[in-house]
């Protein structure tokens, strides 16, 4: 039985901050540029939250369902570091703008950037096993962004957004390997969202365990599967991405454990495909390795089918590589959703619209029993998006309960 | 026999000033960490990995997150070639 990724699409936001602006806006070491290796990063609005860039991201994969079709979801998981509720999930807000079925189950899960791979993986198993078939699964990787200046050289590299995946049993996207999947975790503190309003963070601890568990998880998918050269059973690589410059390092490690003799030119051939969105974005958490894999497939176009290496690494730490097929079908599906151009349409702020931006989603998470939210206020930002976009918007609070409305955006 | 907290050093000094090469190899202060001599995070995985592959370590990168200062860092390398 073939499972995988049937659609997928990503939310990104609509406005974004050039990195260069914001290196200059804060003073940071513009030799850091290069290793950073990223380009510009999105920025949330305050009327955004986990929940509208959710079914933002899932919108339009629902859209282009029929509604037997919709129908068929019968699960529903958001993966997310910025919950909104300790009991309340992000997914039972996410279901009900969505319009999905109530035969369908919801959840939310956490852990770190890996929780969406978790999901997936889960969800997976769960529709092989062919206990209602037919049955689709939709697992959506949603976080916000809460680092400011205080974040040092972090600050440039955190995105927002969301990653929606559906799952089921005509995989056009994604035909993952069942059971081909390596995985390595262990507790460690290095990087964590201690409250609604800042994250905390040790850089080395970070990287060197993104980098351990790439070793790691690699070797034990290696183990698994038979017949396994890591220089010739990929095509492509998409990998979790806190900063492109990281995925290069990542890439140079495995490489040389490999003895791959030149670690550059495959690189270039085999990893950067994988970057163009992540750089464009930052960091997505959860949804990172699947904007990743949204564009390893945009820029890969591949026209007959190919094997591609996923790598999810969560901070706490929890790591899996897995692989599945793509071909001319994933180029057609992850195409029509029209990424590199709702990317290209943002509104770029400048580096006092970022500050007055930021400093109004310093709260976002933050519970209150009522509040209300005017997206009109953001009006003359929202009129310089390219291409018309319809939004879910957050409106605000009453008595605790979230408020959304549609709105239009771009022209 | 393990390598000696010498060689280490040596070896430390010339992985450092071939990622940073604006670093003078023989100023290099052991109560110093390497983002005291402007190491960004990338150049600090690029010097561990290098001397690891230099030195023949296996020990994963995660027991380098803790070092203090080079000095700490020779001899963390010293034991763990030993």
């Amino acid at each position: 039985m073939n499972v995988g990724i049937e659609a997928l699409n990503v939310y990104c936001g609509v406005t974004s901050v050039a990195v260069p602006v914001l290196f200059e806006g804060r003073g940071l070491d513009a030799t850091r540029l290069g290793n950073l290796m990223m380009t510009a990063k999105s920025v949330a609005l305050p009327f955004e939250d986990p929940v509208t860039h959710a079914v933002n991201a899932a919108k339009p994969i629902l859209d282009a369902m029929d509604e037997a079709d919709r129908d068929r979801i019968e699960l529903l998981v958001t993966s997310s570091e910025s919950g909104l509720d300790l009991s309340k999930s992000i997914a039972s807000y996410v279901h009900r703008h969505l319009g999905l079925s109530r035969r369908c189950r919801m959840l939310e899960v956490k852990q770190a950037c890996y929780a969406a791979t978790g999901a997936l993986q889960l969800a997976c198993g769960y529709l092989a096993a062919g206990l209602s078939p037919g049955a689709k699964a939709l697992v959506i990787a949603t976080d916000v962004s809460l680092v400011n200046e205080n974040a040092s050289y972090t600050e440039p590299a955190m995105g927002t957004g969301a990653a929606a995946v559906l799952l089921g049993d005509d995989p056009r996207v994604l035909d993952v390997d069942l059971g081909a999947f390596g995985t390595h975790s262990y507790e460690t503190f290095d990087s964590a969202r201690p409250g609604p309003t800042f994250d905390v963070a040790d850089a080395d601890r970070s990287l060197f365990a993104y980098l351990d568990c790439l070793t790691n998880a690699y070797a034990h998918y290696a183990e698994k599967v038979a017949d396994v050269d890591f220089a010739t059973t990929f095509a492509g690589l998409a990998m979790h991405t806190p900063f492109a410059g990281i995925v290069r390092a990542a890439h140079r490690k495995l490489a040389r454990e490999h003895r791959l003799p030149d670690a550059d030119v495959d690189f270039a051939r085999r990893v950067a495909p994988g970057l163009e969105y992540p750089r464009l974005v930052g960091n997505l958490c959860s949804g990172s390795v699947y904007l990743a894999l949204a564009s390893l497939i945009d820029h890969l176009r591949p026209d007959e089918p190919v094997r591609v290496g996923m790598y999810s690494y969560g901070s706490g730490c929890a790591a899996e590589f897995y692989s599945g097929l793509v071909d001319a079908r994933s180029t057609a599906e992850v195409g029509r959703m029209r990424i590199g151009e709702h990317l290209a349409g943002r509104c770029e702020l400048t580096f006092d619209e970022y500050k007055r931006i930021l400093a109004d989603n310093a709260d976002c998470l933050v519970p209150v029993a009522d509040k209300r939210i005017d997206p009109g206020r953001y009006a003359e930002v929202l009129d310089r998006v390219t291409g018309p976009r319809t939004l879910l918007a957050c409106t605000g609070v009453r008595a605790y309960h979230r408020r959304y409305e549609w709105i239009g955006a771009g022209a | 026999m393990g390598v000696s907290d010498e060689a280490v050093r040596r070896v430390v000094h010339e992985v450092i000033t071939e990622i940073l090469p604006a670093v003078p190899g023989d100023r290099i202060p052991g109560g110093a960490h390497l983002r005291d001599l402007g190491a960004d995070s990338i150049d600090r995985v690029e010097i561990i990995m290098a001397l690891r592959e230099r030195l023949g370590v296996d020990a994963p990168l995660a027991g380098f997150s803790d070092l203090p200062d080079i000095d700490h860092l020779v001899a963390y390398l010293c034991e763990v070639t030993a």
